[in-house]
């Protein structure tokens, strides 16, 4: 920690070299900075390493723009910018001095410049068309509402794409130093499509923070890598060349934005005598300063863990020296400057690598005829994969820190799809610190589950060829040893998995389970055979109902085992399952999809599910995070213990409403209630949902059940302007089947009712906070091809669909109408009936 | 017998044409075999010594010629072109490293035929001197070693191999092998392993590798701690052992393609007309020209590995795409080119390499599939010696696959389903099963329908009372794991249970042939313990409750060999004699199938006056069997679930030293033709330098 700290010193250099405009008030220097990560202004930052608060020693954001591409100059480029910025950040400057008064103040007179209403929490609706009217307010305004508490992400994000002005888009630009990574994460998509696709200026706006951020974070590299690529997709081929979005993807592809450490030690060969020394140790001169044994620490944190990448971590090997040896302990400085005089991108290498292959396999799945073959190719693949792990490789899907250990590659199935191979792998991971930082896991064989005697207890076994004379002498024959290596065999099962038997049954069927160790009493045992015979019907009444394997459909039985269960049957399988932090995860790897409208879908369902949240509206839905690798491929999070209405009726042969009762119990009891008010919750989100977005392809095979009762939509393909085929079914606002209503309760229950009610107060609240939906698409509209954008009324169709323009009245009639016209759609119908004539699905 | 097949090898395969004329090499071999030091006449004997061709048919002829007393005269001599040899494998002139391979050969083979009866010391006197010998050896695995793990020519590591294999080869019994202390002192198993490890060495090598590996293994395996043991099980690295999996399925897999290739020619001809009993017995010829003797040796690789490593058995899961029929899988495969990117880890090639073809109508396949398949071709003759002995080593590769927890882990495991198609032997009451109805299952049904395979094909005069024994204790391993684990696996259990009374049906009709020759009573209590398993632990592994009935079913069906069984072992064990204790055992054993015919029988018939029925049809029975479980009461018996765990000694030491000595003489012939082929690789080599 203490290193980051000094190194800054250098940039303070750079920055008084380069911008003494900008450091002549080297008072103001803290406060003239309010995007620094690390300075006063950004109490809610809370990830940056370094926390020195206050000092003027911290100037990273100079730092930063000016490593960029040595782009300094673009950003306070234009006289205008920079005025605008200095009052900007005067002000600032005013309201850190009196904090939370000031903020306290400007909320009852927020008004913005362009036509956005501002959040503010239960604000009546009428006030909006009333601030409407202030469009041509002052900056003075503008400047009050940036810096007052209520500006969020969502509305940095408005001003960004709606403002002209450069000064405010830059402004902004710094101002998104001070979100809260998270938050702004959310819009990163938003952002990079604007960088992309939209003017200059705003490209440079965002530029500094992209860059920042890219420098913190592996994850968040490769992210904005991803995405840029994505995004540039649909330019044309030469303009995306030269794009932008191209060069800031080579950019960080190129892994020139390594932590600013690294770059300062680069660019400044000769660091003044006061400078303390870099973490590097190819510097002769910094050397002396160093005691040897803080420098092997030093190397272990920043050079080791940079390298460490999948190649070394396949050299790892006991019983082979003669590779062991190239890759000693001391992982010497040569070899290390080696990698970085070769340029190889070793900090991003590993996690492309585990991608790549991921989708390679994908790829190669595709090409197989049946599920059979696909499933066993797949293993086989993932098997080959396992070699290469623990790496500092993860799921960018989970919400925690973690290497991934294992692929438990028995598990993996195929999904159901006609003519892509897309792919359900659970992966274990150990849980850490930071994945950047935290040293990768000891790789564990497979086979060590059981095996108490190996490689550790034999350190010395074949190591060099001087103690092999020696050690061999040692080491007792092994067939007079038995016992040492036969530890595990089937004999100790009970002793590693004591839960085989704490869990499973009864008193009397473990009776029959240990064997018979009455050696002392000779009596002989006796035991009825109906009692056999009724266990073994019992027991087997008693596990949960599983659906049958089916070859054609492999994921139904892996999806419906519940998901505990199957991360107690891994952890148990696995060699790393006695770890406190191992966790499971899984993801569905699609490749040859364009995930793009998923993760646009994606970003409006999580945007309503706050809104509703916000406005204590209980519909459920689940959005499931989705990872957009290049424009025809990506990750998706799968929901867990969730089958598809498809695979239900297919497996059970019952109604819904009899599954219903099958899975949670009869009409009255406190189950199936609380599975019905699950599924009507859920249905009104979704239906919703549908409506809104005009989510299309609705068939039973796309929408999940879950084990407690909530309907889950998946599949985003077509959303918005686009319909599959184009052949005009499913005109009616979202389904509603007649099996749906059974479930709940039929027309003239409560249930159905609160199920309206549901649908009226969800539209009411979404439509009050239209704006932050609607900049979503907007935005992500900017530069697309993708088919929902198709023609020019997107937007403005969506935005009607929120009908600013009705009474709540008349909002309750339109529901009760879209109700009404969705029940008695035969189109609902009739799709389900061509889904199945075409696709089989039910 | 060994040594004359041997020199015929190396004698009449080479030129006989250049008799006539005296080569130099000749000339320069004579000098070696008299007393002077051949430098003294000419200073740089050994230099041009090495750069003449070898003849190696001479030589050895030469040392063979020698007699005690000219030993002891030119000794000095021949430790000194021993010593030369070995210097001159460190030369950069690649010829001489051939050459100096070459006749390092020779004089290991032709001082050892000399000397059958001399005892190892006086071999290493005579070719190193015993104050030079640890050094001198130690300087030739140095040299053999970096070759092997050297950039150098893909010929030169094969010849370094084939040098190898045959020093361990020159004796029959591998244990006699005095020198080869030199070769477990100076390890040269990390070569082995690099070998292994990397994908085109291992394409071009791995077969010899594996061999030596297995034979190196196999040294005083008994008498003294063997290094090579100790370091074959504790190799973790996964591309190693992988690779070597991969040896080993290739070959097995080479084997089995070859079989069904003359199974196919043989049936498409005139004799598919013929019965097929006929049929049959004319396949059994063909197998007797196609069984490779050399798959022994693999097999041995894959007991050793398995038996030896833990973390082997992960490789015996590992699947990869069975090998193309079309393409020649002697091709060595290229060295994968790098990624674009330039950081591939060395076998991150694994990944997208030629290995796994994309091509859409191979089935995924992995080792154990393939030794299945391997197993189920080998057991169905094993009149012959050697396939006694594959069948026999096949077995007891299972058992140790049996015991092993992670084995029983993947053999169960719901999610690896495979279709595995068993050879079954053609026999006239039964049609040869299609190939394509057999629905893709869990591993362990492939394991239990070849187990019950062999037990309903072997019931044969010559009885292999050993192979059935192993085949049983395979059975009950797999059972104790599923009991133990609460493992339902759906397989047909029926099958079984009617194999096994059928067996328990032939040793009853045989008992006094084959009690002359074996205790058929440990089988029998065996097979009975199988029931008593099924009897009172079915609750836990059992598939459906209607298994545990189809269960009584098939004992009170089948209850007169129960009840036969019963007759005959009370009679031997009221006969005082050497099986009255084993026979009272299966007496006791007996009681829980005794109690459930003695129980429904009754039942059934009053049910069949009650109803007037005189043939009760299944489901009657079964009706029966349901609504009177509760009056039957069981007795649990003792360690049911227990079993003796596999071990090599001693019970089975005699085996593998037969094993390995059959081996050896194998690789031993098959060498000696592969080096002087070699002749033609070296041409090709001077021309290249």
């Amino acid at each position: 920690m203490g290193d980051t700290e000094l190194e800054l010193s250098p940039a303070r250099l750079e920055e008084l070299q380069k911008s003494p405009s900008t450091s002549s008030t080297s008072t103001t220097s803290s406060l003239s900075l309010p995007s620094s990560p690390s300075s006063g202004p950004r109490p809610l930052t809370s990830s940056s390493p370094s926390t020195s608060e206050g000092l003027p020693t911290s100037s990273p954001p100079l730092d930063v723009i000016s490593e960029g591409v040595g782009e300094l100059s673009l950003v306070i480029d234009t006289e205008v910018a920079k005025k605008a910025c200095q009052k900007v950040l005067q002000k600032v400057k005013f309201l850190k001095a009196d904090g939370e008064l000031s903020s306290a103040n400007s909320e009852p007179v927020l008004v913005n410049g362009t036509a956005h209403p501002s959040e503010e929490e239960a604000e009546p609706v009428k006030n909006v068309r009333r601030r409407q009217k202030n469009n041509s307010s002052k900056q003075s305004w503008l400047l009050r509402l940036f810096e007052s508490k209520l500006f969020d992400i969502s509305m940095a994000i408005s001003y960004l794409y709606n403002s002209k002005e450069p000064g405010v888009q830059a402004y902004i630009g710094n101002r998104l130093f001070s979100f809260r990574n998270e938050d702004v994460d959310f819009y990163l998509p938003q952002l990079l499509n604007m960088y992309i696709h939209m003017d200059e200026d705003v490209g440079d706006a965002i530029k500094p923070y992209v860059v920042h951020r890219c420098r913190q974070s592996i994850n968040f590299s490769l992210q904005c890598a991803w995405l840029l690529g994505a995004y540039s997709s649909d330019m044309h081929i030469s303009t995306q060349r030269h794009s932008r979005g191209t060069k800031l993807r080579k950019l960080i592809l190129s892994d020139e934005l390594k932590p600013s450490s690294q770059r300062i030690r680069r660019e400044m060969p000769q660091p003044p005598p006061s400078c303390p020394p870099t973490l590097h140790h190819s510097q002769g001169m910094s050397e002396h300063s160093l005691s040897p044994s803080k420098r092997t620490h030093q190397r272990s944190k920043s050079d080791a863990t940079v390298s460490i990448s999948l190649s070394s971590n396949l050299k790892r090997t006991a019983s082979n020296p003669k590779v062991e040896t190239s890759q000693d302990e001391d992982l010497s400085s040569s070899s290390d400057s080696l990698e970085l005089e070769a340029g190889t991108p070793v900090r991003l290498t590993p996690q492309r690598e585990f991608i790549k292959s991921l989708m390679g396999i994908g790829k190669r799945l595709a090409t197989l005829p049946t599920k059979e073959q696909k499933t066993q190719r797949l293993i086989s693949e993932l098997s080959l994969l396992n070699h290469k792990l623990p790496a500092r490789v993860w799921l960018p899907t989970a919400g925690f820190d973690h290497h991934v250990v294992r692929v438990p590659h028995t598990q993996a199935v195929v999904l159901n799809s006609k003519d892509k191979a897309p792919y359900l792998i659970y992966v274990e991971v150990l849980e850490c610190e930071n994945f950047e930082t935290s040293s990768v896991p000891v790789r564990i064989p497979e086979t060590r589950i059981r095996s108490t005697r190996s490689v550790e207890n034999l350190p010395d076994c074949g190591i060099t060829p001087d103690q092999r004379a020696s050690s061999f002498s040692t080491v007792p024959n092994y067939d007079n040893d038995d016992e040492a290596w036969s530890v595990d065999d089937i004999g100790e099962l009970q002793v590693e998995l004591p839960e085989i038997h704490t869990n499973s049954c009864d008193n009397i069927s473990q009776f029959s389970v240990d064997s018979i160790t009455s050696q002392e009493s000779k009596e002989p045992i006796f035991i009825a055979a109906g009692d056999i015979r009724r266990r073994l019907s019992e027991q087997l009444a008693h596990t949960p109902t599983t659906f049958k394997r089916d070859p054609e459909d492999p994921s139904a039985v892996a999806l419906k085992e519940p998901w505990q269960e199957k991360v107690r049957r891994i952890r148990e399988g696995t060699p790393y399952g006695h770890l406190p932090n191992w966790r499971l995860l899984s993801v569905i790897v699609k490749c040859g999809d364009d995930l793009r409208q998923e993760l646009l879908a994606y970003q409006v369902l999580k945007q309503l599910q706050i809104i509703w949240e916000q406005e204590r509206v209980p519909l459920w839905i689940k959005p499931y995070k989705i990872l957009v690798i290049s424009s025809d491929s990506g990750m998706i999070e799968p929901v867990v213990n969730a089958v598809s209405i498809h695979q239900v009726k297919k497996q059970s042969q019952l109604s819904l409403l009899d599954y219903f009762r099958q899975e949670h119990g009869n009409y009255n009891t406190e189950e199936f209630l609380t599975a019905q008010r699950n599924f009507v919750q859920s249905c009104a989100g979704y239906c919703l949902i549908c409506y809104l977005l005009q989510v299309k392809d609705r068939h039973n095979g796309n929408i999940l059940l879950d084990s407690e009762g909530h309907i889950i939509h998946i599949d985003f393909g077509f959303i918005l302007s686009s319909s599959p085929r184009n052949l005009g079914f499913e005109t009616s606002a979202f389904k509603l089947t007649s099996e749906f209503v059974d479930v709940m309760g039929g027309l003239d229950g409560d249930m159905f009712n609160y199920y309206r009610m549901l649908m009226l107060q969800g539209l009411i609240a979404a439509r009050k906070h239209m704006e932050k939906v609607i900049q979503i698409v907007e935005i992500m509209h900017q530069g697309s091809q993708l088919p929902c954008f198709h023609g020019s009324s997107t937007i403005r169709n969506l935005k009607e669909r929120f009908h600013m323009n009705l009474t709540e009245e008349q909002l309750q009639v339109l529901v009760e109408q879209m109700v009404d016209g969705s029940m008695r759609s035969i189109t609902t119908k009739l799709y389900d009936g061509f889904q199945y004539l075409t696709n089989g699905i039910m | 017998m060994a040594q004359t097949e041997k020199k015929a090898g190396l004698l009449r395969r080479t030129s006989s044409s250049k008799k006539p004329l005296k080569e130099k090499v000749l000339l320069m071999y004579e000098d070696i075999f008299t007393k002077e030091d051949p430098t003294k006449s000419n200073p740089r004997f050994w230099d041009e010594l090495f750069l003449m061709k070898v003849n190696l048919e001479h030589l050895e002829g030469k040392l063979e010629a020698l007699d005690g007393d000219e030993v002891v005269k030119i000794r000095d001599n021949i430790n000194s072109l021993f010593h030369h040899c070995v210097q001159a494998l460190a030369e950069e002139h690649q010829i001489k490293v051939v050459n100096a391979l070459q006749t390092l050969c020779a004089l290991f083979r032709g001082v050892h035929q000399k000397n059958k009866s001399a005892t190892g010391f006086d071999i290493i006197n005579m070719l190193m001197g015993f104050d030079k010998a640890e050094l001198r050896m130690k300087e030739l695995m140095e040299s053999l070693d970096s070759l092997l793990c050297g950039d150098g020519s893909e010929s030169l590591k094969s010849l370094c191999l084939k040098l190898l294999l045959c020093l361990v080869t020159v004796t029959d019994n591998i244990s006699q092998n005095t020198i080869l202390e030199y070769v477990m002192i100076n390890s040269i198993f990390e070569a082995i392993l690099q070998i292994l490890s990397d994908v085109s060495s291992r394409a071009r090598h791995g077969y010899d590798a594996v061999v030596l590996l297995a034979l190196l293994v196999n040294y005083r395996k008994y008498e003294s701690v063997n290094p090579y043991i100790v370091k074959l099980s504790i190799v973790d690295d996964e591309p190693t052992l992988d690779g070597m999996g991969r040896v080993i399925h290739h070959a097995l897999a080479e084997y089995n393609r070859q079989y069904k290739e003359k199974e196919e020619e043989n049936q498409g001809g005139f004799f598919s007309t013929l019965t097929s009993m006929v049929g049959s017995m004319f396949i059994a010829d063909a197998d007797e020209k196609l069984s490779v003797q050399t798959n022994e040796a693999i097999l041995l690789a894959l007991y050793e590995a398995v038996h030896l490593n833990r973390n082997f058995i992960t490789v015996l899961a590992q699947s990869h795409p069975e090998i193309d029929i079309a393409t020649a899988p002697a091709v060595p495969i290229p060295a994968s080119p790098t990624t674009p990117l330039g950081t591939t880890p060395p076998s991150l090639d694994m990944m997208n390499n030629p290995e796994l073809p994309l091509d859409p109508n191979l089935q995924t396949s992995n080792l154990l599939i393939t030794f299945l398949k391997y197993s189920s071709i080998v057991m169905q003759d094993t009149k012959d010696e050697h396939r006694l002995n594959s069948a026999r080593l096949c077995l007891i590769i299972l058992t140790c696959i049996a015991e092993d927890q992670y084995a029983d882990a993947f053999l169960h495991d719901d999610n690896m389903n495979f279709r595995v198609n068993l050879h079954r032997m053609p026999m006239r009451h039964r049609k040869k099963a299609v190939d394509k109805s057999i629905p893709s299952r869990p591993l362990v049904c492939a394991v239990l329908d070849l187990m019950v395979e062999f037990i309903v094909t072997h019931m044969m005069k010559e009885f292999p009372m050993d192979l059935y024994v192993r085949c049983v204790q395979i059975i009950h391993k797999l059972i104790c794991y599923q009991k133990k684990c609460r493992v339902r696996i759906h397989y047909t259990w029926r099958e079984l249970w009617s194999a096994l009374i059928n067996l328990l049906k032939f040793l009853l009709s045989n008992e006094t042939s084959l009690l002359s020759k074996h205790n058929i009573f440990q089988l029998a209590l065996q097979v009975v313990n199988l029931f008593n398993m099924f009897i009172t632990y079915g609750d836990t592994f059992l598939p459906t409750p209607s298994s545990y009935d189809e269960l009584y079913y098939e004992i009170i069906r089948m209850h007169q060999v129960f009840d036969n069984l019963y007759c005959m072992v009370l009679r031997v064990s009221a006969n005082a004699g050497p099986w009255k204790e084993p026979a009272s055992k299966v007496t006791q054993a007996l009681v829980n199938a005794r109690a459930i015919i003695n129980h429904f029988n009754p039942k059934i018939e009053s049910y069949a006056t009650v109803n007037h029925i005189s043939q009760l049809s299944e489901d009657q029975v079964l009706e029966v069997v349901r609504t009177n479980y509760d009056t039957l009461t069981l007795k649990l018996q003792d360690g049911l679930d227990q079993f003796e765990r596999y071990s090599e000694q001693p019970r089975e030491a005699g085996f593998f030293k037969e094993l390995v000595r059959s081996i050896s003489l194998n690789v031993r012939k098959n060498v000696s033709l592969s080096t002087m082929s070699q002749d033609v690789l070296l041409k090709e080599f001077s021309s290249i330098s």
